[in-house]
C-alpha cells in the first residue's frame, strides 16, 4: 500500500523489497526531503540513523536514511514493522547536501559525524564542529581511499619499537 | 550573575566512562550543555572493513564494554540476514536466555554506577557482587567473564553444559532473594526519591523527536521494546510484559531498570521450561573463504540500553563493505542529554546522565 502511494506521488523513485520487513527506496538527490516529510506525515516518525557509504568505484557517496514507525499502530493499514532505507547518491568531490534537522532533530549528531568522517557539508546545520576526532586529516578518515595502515606508519612509525632496540 | 564555562569530565566522580561535557553555568544553574565524545573512538567501523566476517567478532563485542552480548547478537543477525542463514530453534532459546542474563548483569552494573553516584555505596557493592555471580555463569558457559563471543552466525558456539540450567536457576534465586533488601534500602528510600523525582524530565514528544529509545521512551509511557515490536530469537515464544511508567524523570527510568531485571528473570525461567532439544548450530561455510552475496541489511535488537541497530553492506567480498552501528547511547548521550541538562542544577549532572544510561564507548565506537 505504501509502495503504491510512493510510486504515484514521486517520479524517479526505485522501490525494492528483497528482505523481510526492509523496504529500500532510491531517489535522486533533490527528492530526499520531500520523501522524508511524506513518510513522517504517514507516521514513520522514528529516524534510526543516517549512514554514509563510500562507493569509490562509482565516484559517489551514498547517504542512507533509515526510519520506521515507533509503533506500527501509528500507521493506518500497517501490518508489519517496516524498516525503510531511503538512499540517495551525491558526487564524491566536494560533496554538499542539505540538513534534515528541521524534520528530525535526531539527525544532528549523525550529520555531524558524516561531515567529519566523509567530508559531506550539510548546508544549514548549526554546528558542523568535529565530533569524535581531534586531529586534522587530509582525506576524511572513513573514505575508502584513506589507508589506516599507511596513516599509522606515517604518524607513529618513527617511534622505534622496544623489541627492535633489544636486538641492536 | 556572571556566566562561566565549566568543564565536567572526563575524569570526574559523577562520570563513568570517558566522556565530557562543557557546561555554560550561571551560579549553579546550567544554561547550555554540549557533549564532547571521542575519548574512546577506536574507529571500529573502519577497521571492520579490513577484516573477514568472522574475524570481526572480537571488535564488535568491544563496542559496548558493559554488555557485549547484544553486540555479538546484532552482528550475527546482520550476517545471517545478508547470507540467508537459518538458526536452529534451540539456539534461538539459548540466545534469548543468554541475552537476558546479560541484561540482568548489565542492569546491575548500571545500578552500581547510579547508586554509587548518589552515595548509596552499600547498594552499589551489592549490585557489583550480584553482577559477579552472573559473570561466573558466563565464565562456565563460554570461558570468558566479560567478552564471550558465544553467539555467532548460525547459532551459538556450544550447548549448555550438564547441570547448567540448575545453576542459572540457583544464581537467579540468590539475586532475586535480595530484591526486598534492594527495595527497602534503595528503591523505596526517601533520599532516592528526593534526589531523582522530577529531575531530568524528558517528555514523550521530546523523546520521540530526538530519537529516544529504551528506558527513556518507556519512562514516558510508551511500551516501545524491539523484543515486542520486531521479535527476534525466542522472545515471541513466551509471554512477558514491557514495564513502563508515566513520569519521564530519572526516578521512573531507574525504576524501569529494576522492573526490567525482574521481568528478565521471570522470562529466563519460562524460556528454560519451554526450551526444545536439538542442535544449537547450523554449519556455516569455511570462515576463511567465506564470501557473502552482495546486498545490504538493517537489523535491530533490544540491548539493555534500548534499540540497537546495525546497517551493513556487502559487496560480495570477504569483508563487510560498510558497517554502521546505531547505538542507543548515541542519541541519548548527544541529543537527549544536552536537552535534559538545560536549566538543571550542576549537582544533578551525574544523576541525569546515569539515569539516561549513557555508556561512552557505545557513542564513540
Amino acid at each position: 500500500m505504501l509502495k503504491q502511494e510512493l510510486e504515484t506521488t514521486f517520479d524517479n523513485i526505485t522501490i525494492r523489497m528483497e528482505k523481510k520487513n526492509q523496504l529500500e527506496l532510491s531517489i535522486t538527490k533533490d527528492g530526499i526531503m520531500s520523501v522524508l516529510s511524506f513518510l513522517k506525515n504517514k507516521g514513520y516518525d522514528h529516524l534510526h540513523v543516517i549512514s554514509c557509504v563510500d562507493w569509490i568505484d562509482d565516484k559517489q557517496l551514498e547517504l542512507v536514511y533509515i526510519l520506521s514507525a515507533y509503533m506500527k499502530q501509528d500507521v493506518p493499514g500497517e501490518t508489519e514493522q517496516l524498516n525503510i532505507l531511503l538512499k540517495t547518491r551525491i558526487g564524491r568531490d566536494d560533496p554538499k547536501y542539505i540538513t534534515s534537522i528541521a524534520l528530525f532533530p535526531a539527525a544532528e549528531p549523525y550529520e555531524r559525524e558524516i561531515h567529519e568522517m566523509f567530508g559531506v557539508d550539510f548546508l544549514g546545520h548549526p554546528r558542523l564542529t568535529p565530533l569524535l576526532l581531534e586531529r586534522d586529516y587530509d582525506i576524511p578518515p572513513f573514505r575508502k581511499d584513506f589507508d589506516t595502515k599507511q596513516y599509522v606508519d606515517d604518524v607513529f612509525g618513527s617511534v622505534p619499537s622496544v623489541e627492535g632496540e633489544d636486538k641492536n | 550573575m556572571r556566566e562561566l564555562e565549566l568543564y565536567y569530565g572526563p575524569q570526574h566522580l559523577g562520570m563513568v566512562g570517558n566522556f565530557s561535557l562543557t557546561l555554560q553555568v550561571e551560579g549553579d544553574k546550567i544554561l547550555k550543555a554540549s557533549a564532547n565524545p571521542g575519548y574512546l573512538h577506536r574507529g571500529f567501523e573502519k577497521l571492520m572493513e579490513k577484516r573477514s566476517w568472522i574475524k570481526n567478532f572480537p571488535m564488535v563485542c568491544r563496542i559496548n564494554v558493559i554488555e557485549p552480548d547484544s553486540m555479538e547478537m546484532i552482528y550475527s543477525m546482520g550476517v545471517e540476514k545478508l547470507a540467508g542463514i537459518e538458526v536452529p530453534e534451540r539456539a534461538h532459546f539459548i540466545r534469548s536466555i543468554f541475552l537476558e542474563l546479560a541484561r540482568v548483569g548489565s542492569h546491575l552494573f548500571g545500578l552500581w554506577a547510579y547508586a554509587n553516584m548518589l552515595g548509596f555505596d552499600t547498594v552499589a557493592q551489592w549490585a557489583m557482587y550480584h553482577r559477579d555471580l552472573v559473570l561466573d555463569l558466563f565464565e562456565e558457559l563460554t570461558g570468558g567473564r566479560v567478552y564471550h563471543i558465544y553467539i555467532w552466525p548460525g547459532g551459538v558456539r556450544r550447548d549448555f553444559p550438564e547441570g547448567f540450567k540448575d545453576k542459572i536457576v540457583k544464581t537467579l534465586h540468590t539475586i532475586g532473594g535480595c530484591v526486598p533488601d534492594y527495595d527497602s534500602t534503595f528503591f523505596n528510600n526517601r533520599l532516592f526519591y528526593e534526589r531523582a523525582c522530577n529531575v531530568g524530565k524528558v517528555s514523550r514528544a521530546e523523546a520521540m523527536e530526538m530519537g529516544g529509545v529504551g528506558q527513556v521512551i518507556r519512562a514516558t509511557g510508551m511500551a516501545y521494546d524491539i523484543r515486542k515490536v520486531e521479535p527476534y530469537a525466542a522472545y515471541d515464544r513466551v509471554p512477558w510484559n514491557v514495564p513502563t511508567r508515566k513520569e519521564g524523570d530519572a526516578f521512573s527510568r531507574i525504576w524501569i531498570v529494576r522492573d526490567e531485571m525482574i521481568e528478565s528473570v521471570h522470562m529466563i525461567f519460562k524460556l528454560l521450561d519451554e526450551m526444545p532439544e536439538g542442535n544449537v548450530y547450523n554449519r556455516i561455510p569455511n570462515p576463511f573463504k567465506w564470501r557473502i552475496p552482495e546486498g545490504e541489511a538493517y537489523v535491530r535488537c533490544e540491548s539493555s540500553r534500548g534499540e540497537l541497530g546495525l546497517y551493513m553492506v556487502s559487496d560480495g567480498g570477504k569483508e563487510p563493505y560498510r558497517a554502521h552501528f546505531r547505538t542507543p547511547s548515541y542519541s541519548h548521550g548527544l541529543t537527549v542529554l544536552e536537552k535534559a541538562l538545560e536549566g538543571a542544577n550542576i549537582s544533578d549532572v551525574g544523576n541525569i546522565m546515569m539515569s539516561l544510561y549513557v555508556v561512552a564507548p557505545e557513542i564513540d565506537r
